[in-house]
C-alpha cells in the first residue's frame, strides 16, 4: 500500500483488531484471508498471526471455552461462534483519530463534491455513534493547504490519464519555467504536491501546487514510466549522500533554519546559535537563504556561495545610493546585527 | 515462552465481555493462563491493573462492583459496550477509508484503523478501494514532533504540563507552565494553544521548539477553556499573512513571481522594471531581501531601512 507508515506490531492495536475480527468472522463463515486482510487494512501475514492467537483465547482456558477458529490459508472458519462477539463502541482516541482526519480531508479544496458530501455524512454518523467519545476530537485540528483550481486540474488529469502543461516557479532560481508533466499522484504533507514524470528533465519530480503559476490539461495521453512510489512520510526532500555539503552558522535569530532545512548535523554554538551542515544538489539555490538571514547568519562554505550572497547584497545596496534618507548611517547602528558571528 | 501480551489482553476482554456477573480478580486469575503463570501476587496485580487500563484505552467500559460477599468484581456490560446502530453506504465507507489512512503518527494511525475495524465488524461496506474512489489524492498528516503525543494526551485529559521552550530568537530554552487547550496542524507544523501560567495569558507554542520532555502536572486548570480556540489566526500573524498596510517596491521585469502573485497592482515602468504595490505584514523585509538586486523598496521608509539594514549585514559578510 502506498504511503502507509511502517508500524511495529503493537499489542494494543492487535487486541483491538482481534476483538473486531471475531465479530466480523461470525457474520462471514468461510471468509477469504485476502478479503479479510484488505477489510482490516493489514497484510495477510499480520492476519494469519492474529488467527494463530485467537484459538488460545476464550472465556476460560480450563473449561475449554476457547475460540475454535481456524484457517487453511485460504478461508477462515469459526466452528463455535457465540454472542460475545458484538460490535464494540468507539473509544475516545479512535473517535478523535478518525473524526479529525475526516474533517481535515473534507476541507481539501480538490476533493470532489460528491466525495465531500459523502465524507460529511459519514462524519456526522460516526460522531453520533461515538457519543461522548467524540467530545475530545475538537481539541485537535488539521488544515491542509492546497490551491483549489490547480488541484482540480491535476486530479482530473490523473483520472483521465492526460498530460499537463505547467508554468512552474522555482524559488532557487527565481524563475518560471514551462514544463510538460505526466502526473502520478497528489500528496498533501502540509503543502500539497503533485508527483510527476517531468518530460523536460526525463525524471521524476515533485511540484508544489502553490508554485504552479499556470496550468493546462493537454490532449496527449499521460504515460509516466513505471516508477516505484517512494514512502514520503519522512519528508519530500531527501538529500542524497553525493550532494555537495553546505555549512551555515546562524545566531539565535537564525535557529529556524534547522527547522526548515533537512540537515546532517546542527551543533550548538556558545552564543546560542547553531552550526548547520546540510546537503543540496544545487548550493547556488541557497543564496536566497544567505540573503534572508541578514545579520542572523552566514554561509561558512562553500566560499563561492558566500561570495555570491555578498555580491548580490552589494549590488542591491547600490540601488539605494541615490534614494533619500539613507546617507550618513553606513556603519554604527548596524553593528548590532553582527551578533558575534 | 512468555505468553504474548495481545493474547492476555484478548482473554481478559473476552472474560469481562462474556460474563453476566462480576468476576473477582481470583476468578480472572484462574481463567487466564497468563495470569496463572504471572508468579507472585504482586506481579499479577501489577499486570492486571495495567491490562485493565489498556482495555479502557481501547474503549472498553469496565465496571468495578462489590458482590454480596464484599469482594470486588469486574465486568464489561454488553449494553454499555455495544456500538449503537450505524449504517453507512459504500460512498461514505470509502470516504472514511481514505480519512483513516492520513495519520502518520503511530498512535493515531492505530486508533483510526481501530475505529474503522469496529465499523467493519458492524457491517461497513468494503468493496470500494478508497484510493480508487478518490482518484489520486493522498493526504498525509505529518507528525514529526516528539512533543505531539504527550500534549495530545494532556489536551484530551485536561492536564497541566511543563516543558522547556525555545522561542525563535532566544538563545536558551525557558521552562513554561501551560494548561493545554488544543493542538492544530497548519502548513505541516503543529502548534499548541493554551493558558500560559507564567505569563498569565493565552499563548500559542510551536511544537518543534519544545526541547526535552513534556511532563504532566497534577491539579486542575486555573483558567477557563474558551469554546473556540483560534490557533491559526495567531500563527498567520507570525507568518506575515495578516497585513494592514501596503508597500511600494520596484521589481525587475520577469523576476519575483511570488511577489507578483500577491501584488495589489503592477505597473510597467518600461525601463526593465515594474512598480508593485504589495501587502506589508510581519517578515516582509526578510522576504524582500531574498530577491537581492531584483527588488528596490520605495516606501514606506521604515521597510526600506529594514531591508537596507539586512543587506548591509550580508554585504559585510
Amino acid at each position: 500500500m502506498v504511503g502507509k507508515p511502517a508500524r511495529p506490531t503493537n499489542a494494543i492495536d492487535q487486541t483491538r483488531r482481534m476483538l473486531s475480527l471475531v465479530t466480523y468472522l461470525r457474520e462471514r463463515p468461510g471468509a477469504r484471508v485476502g478479503d479479510v486482510a484488505r477489510a482490516f487494512g493489514v497484510t495477510e501475514d499480520e492476519l494469519i498471526s492474529d488467527l494463530d492467537v485467537l484459538p488460545l483465547c476464550g472465556t476460560s482456558f480450563r473449561g475449554g471455552d476457547l475460540l475454535d477458529i481456524d484457517t487453511d490459508g485460504d478461508r477462515i472458519w469459526w466452528h463455535n461462534p457465540d454472542d460475545v462477539a458484538e460490535p464494540l463502541r468507539i473509544a475516545a482516541d479512535e473517535a478523535t483519530a478518525l473524526l479529525v482526519a475526516a474533517r481535515a480531508v473534507s476541507t481539501l479544496p480538490g476533493l470532489r463534491e460528491g466525495d465531500r458530501q459523502a465524507l460529511l455524512r459519514a462524519t456526522a454518523k460516526v460522531e453520533a455513534a461515538s457519543g461522548e467519545a467524540a467530545g475530545a476530537s475538537s481539541r485537535l485540528s488539521v488544515t491542509f493547504e492546497s490551491e483549489g483550481g490547480v488541484f482540480a486540474d491535476v486530479d482530473r488529469a490523473i483520472s483521465e490519464r492526460r498530460r499537463l502543461w505547467i508554468r512552474y516557479y522555482s524559488p532557487s532560481r527565481d524563475e518560471l519555467t514551462e514544463r510538460e508533466i505526466d502526473p502520478i499522484r497528489l500528496v498533501s504533507v502540509g503543502h500539497t504536491y503533485v508527483e510527476a514524470w517531468c518530460r523536460r528533465s526525463e525524471a521524476r519530480r515533485t511540484f508544489r501546487l502553490d508554485r504552479v503559476a499556470e496550468i493546462r490539461i493537454l490532449d496527449e495521453p499521460s504515460a509516466p514510466p513505471e516508477v516505484e512510489l517512494r514512502d514520503l512520510s519522512e519528508g519530500l526532500v531527501q538529500p542524497a549522500a553525493e550532494d555537495p555539503e553546505v555549512v551555515v552558522e546562524v545566531g539565535p535569530g537564525g535557529r529556524w533554519v534547522a527547522e526548515y532545512y533537512p540537515h546532517d548535523s546542527a551543533d550548538e554554538l556558545p552564543d546560542g546559535g547553531l552550526r548547520i551542515t546540510l546537503r543540496t544538489p544545487d548550493p547556488a539555490s541557497l543564496r536566497r537563504l544567505a540573503l534572508r538571514l541578514g545579520g542572523d547568519g552566514r554561509i561558512v562554505s562553500p566560499q563561492v556561495l558566500a561570495d555570491s550572497a555578498r555580491q548580490a547584497a552589494r549590488e542591491a545596496l547600490a540601488a539605494y545610493d541615490g534614494l533619500d534618507g539613507l546617507q550618513g548611517d553606513q556603519d554604527g547602528p548596524y553593528d548590532r546585527q553582527e551578533q558575534g558571528l | 515462552m512468555a505468553i504474548a501480551k495481545a493474547e492476555r489482553l484478548m482473554n481478559l476482554a473476552l472474560c469481562l465481555l462474556g460474563t453476566r456477573r462480576p468476576l473477582s480478580k481470583r476468578e480472572l486469575r484462574e481463567s487466564i493462563e497468563a495470569y496463572l503463570e504471572a508468579g507472585s501476587d504482586d506481579s499479577f496485580n501489577r499486570m492486571f491493573e495495567r491490562d485493565k487500563d489498556d482495555l479502557r484505552e481501547l474503549g472498553l467500559v469496565i465496571e468495578t462492583v462489590e458482590n454480596l460477599d464484599g469482594e470486588v468484581g469486574y465486568l464489561a456490560r454488553r449494553d454499555s459496550n455495544r456500538l449503537p446502530p450505524i449504517t453507512l453506504d459504500a460512498e461514505e465507507a470509502a470516504a472514511l477509508g481514505l480519512a483513516a489512512k492520513v495519520w502518520q503518527q503511530a498512535r493515531l494511525a492505530g486508533a483510526a484503523s481501530g475505529a474503522l475495524q469496529k465499523l467493519r465488524a458492524a457491517g461497513l461496506p468494503e468493496d470500494v478501494d478508497p484510493y480508487e474512489a478518490h482518484g489520486a489524492l493522498e493526504p498525509h498528516i505529518p507528525v514529526h514532533e516528539a512533543a505531539f503525543e504527550p500534549l495530545m494526551l494532556a489536551c484530551r485529559d485536561r492536564r497541566p504540563v511543563v516543558f522547556d521552550y525555545r522561542k525563535a530568537t532566544a538563545a536558551h530554552p525557558e521552562t513554561r507552565h501551560v494548561e493545554p487547550w488544543a493542538l492544530e496542524c497548519w502548513r505541516g507544523h503543529w502548534y499548541l494553544a493554551g493558558w500560559d501560567r507564567d505569563r498569565g495569558a493565552e499563548r500559542v507554542f510551536r511544537l518543534s521548539r519544545i526541547t526535552g520532555k513534556v511532563r504532566t502536572r497534577a491539579g486542575r486548570y486555573t483558567a477557563e477553556v474558551p469554546d473556540v480556540v483560534t490557533v491559526r489566526e495567531t500563527v498567520a500573524g507570525w507568518a506575515g499573512e495578516i497585513a494592514d498596510r501596503s508597500a511600494l517596491i520596484r521589481l525587475r521585469s520577469g523576476s519575483g513571481y511570488p511577489l507578483r502573485a500577491k501584488a495589489v497592482s503592477v505597473r510597467e515602468l518600461g525601463d526593465g522594471w515594474d512598480e508593485l504595490e504589495i501587502p506589508y505584514g510581519h517578515g516582509l523585509d526578510a522576504w524582500l531581501v531574498e530577491f537581492g538586486p531584483d527588488v528596490v523598496v520605495l516606501e514606506p521608509a521604515e521597510l526600506r531601512a529594514d531591508v537596507v539594514d539586512r543587506l548591509r549585514a550580508v554585504a559585510k559578510g
